[in-house]
């Protein structure tokens, strides 16, 4: 766990329930996430991440508990709505629900607009987002045209334009071949490198194990367990109720262990440094 | 309406400013359907020819083919026009049945006539602005002669989700058909029913999400967006200037002959 105070995301005892839904999406969710961390989400599918994450940035207000962003609490007049979600983005996980205009650089720009920048910083913002997230080479393309791939990279570029501290991936991955996947998560590499705080839903645990530094389990609309991912996976029974298994560079690993083909000593983070233990 | 979709990207006037193409159009359109002049007709359909197909590189079997569709509604038009009923034949043509004659005149030729010249060159100017022109030039230039902001929003968001709801009912129907959806007319007039409502549902879904994206991104209820427009070019507008005055001319000449 880290030991830093620096709370940029508080959530305490959070409980939502959609209209004309007896189910509650949220209950009595807490969890705190430290300034720059890469955390990643996960559970099954209603388990309440999305739900969480709508409440991050005001879209949703909860029916109790509160938000606390930057150890302020969320407000939900215009001005503080306005507030957050400057500094909470969400990346959806379907793009064509976020992607709005056929041109590329005219979504890219609504975001940065609505924040009130004058058009010649807008532009300029535009285009270096354009350059650093590789739109480039499809920036001319009306976003029918574009791939699953290149529309995720807009819908990244939609936000980053906005300079969030707090960048939410909604399942980046979820419907893109393996070199866009790929792609996606080079880019959200590249943000925290930026020192943005990256929260991210994801069923893929061998990626969690090897890019988070903290994963949330979450069942029910709770969170059941917080911690680094070498805590989160020697804990069987916790892993289970999540519906997920152990990543395979563990299992690989202490197979590789017990029978005495390899000596113990760090546990890889990858499958790559598995392999370089290997060699 | 897709195919054009697809054409006007790749069109090499694509970058041409909007507002100039938008003018010349406008200007042309107004000329031709005002001035009912065969050679300013003429003209007008042919510079547009050249313009879509040599400059801006739109395949010309497509756009013979694009220029066949007002047909339908050109051969019913003018042979109301042309064709009478009457006892008495007129000067140009005359078919007796029984008592009566289907028949024509001389004026009424040359009036349907007119109709065709005009309604192609007419087509084909709208052609050359929809040939090469985004739709998102287009609302640009809506925006510059202050159409109202919330109907070029609705046109925005429609053009934008057009292709996603195609999308959607194609996606949709294909998994019908792999399930026998359109074995025979029951099952296909039920799939089609089936795949109305749940467009219908998922469309509602994607506007609700679409609205919390919307609001996540700070949307206020206006849209604001950059345009990505082009200089004008003064070479162009004076090409335009003076083509539009030639075009001026030959109608004026040639009504007064």
């Amino acid at each position: 766990m880290s030991h830093t105070e620096d709370w940029v995301i508080e959530a305490e005892n959070l409980s939502y329930s959609y209209e004309g839904n007896d189910r509650k999406a949220l209950d009595g969710l807490s969890v705190r996430i430290g300034r720059g961390r890469k955390v990643a989400f996960m559970g099954g599918n209603g388990s309440g991440k999305s739900t969480f994450f709508l409440c991050l940035n005001g879209i949703l207000r909860p029916d109790e508990g509160r938000v606390l962003v930057d150890g302020e609490p969320v407000s939900y007049t215009r001005k503080g709505l306005l507030d957050v979600r400057k500094r909470v983005g969400i990346v959806f996980q379907e793009p064509d629900n976020q992607l709005f205009s056929a041109s590329v650089f005219q979504e890219i720009s609504f975001g940065i607009l609505n924040l009130g920048a004058d058009e010649e910083t807008a532009r300029r913002e535009v285009e270096r987002v354009i350059r650093e997230l590789y739109i480039t080479p499809f920036k001319d393309r009306p976003a029918h045209a574009l791939s699953g791939g290149q529309k995720k990279q807009v819908a990244i570029a939609d936000i980053l334009v906005m300079h969030p501290q707090v960048m939410i991936l909604d399942e980046p991955a979820s419907a893109l071949d393996a070199v866009h996947t790929k792609k996606v998560h080079e880019l959200v590499n590249r943000l925290t490198e930026q020192g943005i705080t990256v929260l991210m839903s994801l069923h893929d645990i061998d990626y969690a194990w090897s890019w988070a530094d903290e994963i949330v389990l979450m069942h029910e609309g709770k969170v059941i367990r917080q911690g680094t991912p070498r805590e989160i996976c020697e804990d069987e029974n916790v892993l289970k109720k999540a519906g997920l298994e152990r990543p395979a560079v563990l299992r690989i690993y202490e197979k590789l262990i017990n029978k005495g083909m390899l000596s113990g000593s760090e546990i890889p983070g990858s499958m790559d440094e598995l392999a370089e233990m290997l060699s | 309406m897709i195919v054009i979709d697809k054409l006007c990207y790749c069109s090499r006037l694509r970058y041409v400013n909007a507002s100039e193409k938008f003018l010349y159009t406008a200007a042309t359109l107004a000329i031709c359907v005002a001035g009912r002049s065969f050679a300013a007709a003429a003209a007008a359909f042919a510079v547009n020819g050249i313009l879509t197909v040599r400059k801006g590189g739109i395949p010309l079997s497509r756009y013979i083919r694009l220029l066949m569709m007002p047909l339908a509604f050109l051969i019913p038009g003018s042979a109301a026009v042309i064709v009478n009923v009457s006892k008495m034949p007129l000067d140009a043509f005359a078919f007796p049945v029984g008592d009566w004659y289907i028949t024509g005149s001389r004026d009424s030729i040359r009036e349907g006539a007119l109709l065709w010249a005009v309604a192609f060159s007419a087509v084909s100017c709208l052609y050359f602005l929809s040939l090469n022109t985004t739709m998102t030039d287009i609302l640009e230039v809506l925006r510059k002669l202050h159409v109202p902001a919330l109907l070029i929003e609705l046109m925005m968001l429609i053009y934008r989700f057009i292709f996603v709801l195609l999308e959607t009912a194609s996606a949709i129907e294909i998994s019908q058909k792999s399930r026998l959806g359109d074995r025979n007319f029951r099952t296909k007039a039920r799939a089609f029913g089936s795949l109305g409502s749940c467009l219908f549902i998922r469309a509602f879904r994607r506007a609700n999400a679409l609205y919390d994206a919307m609001e996540s991104r700070c949307y206020d209820g206006t849209i604001r967006v950059l345009s990505g427009e082009r200089p004008v070019k003064r070479k162009e507008i004076c090409y335009i200037a003076v083509f539009e005055i030639i075009l001026l001319a030959v109608t004026i000449g040639s009504r007064a002959i």
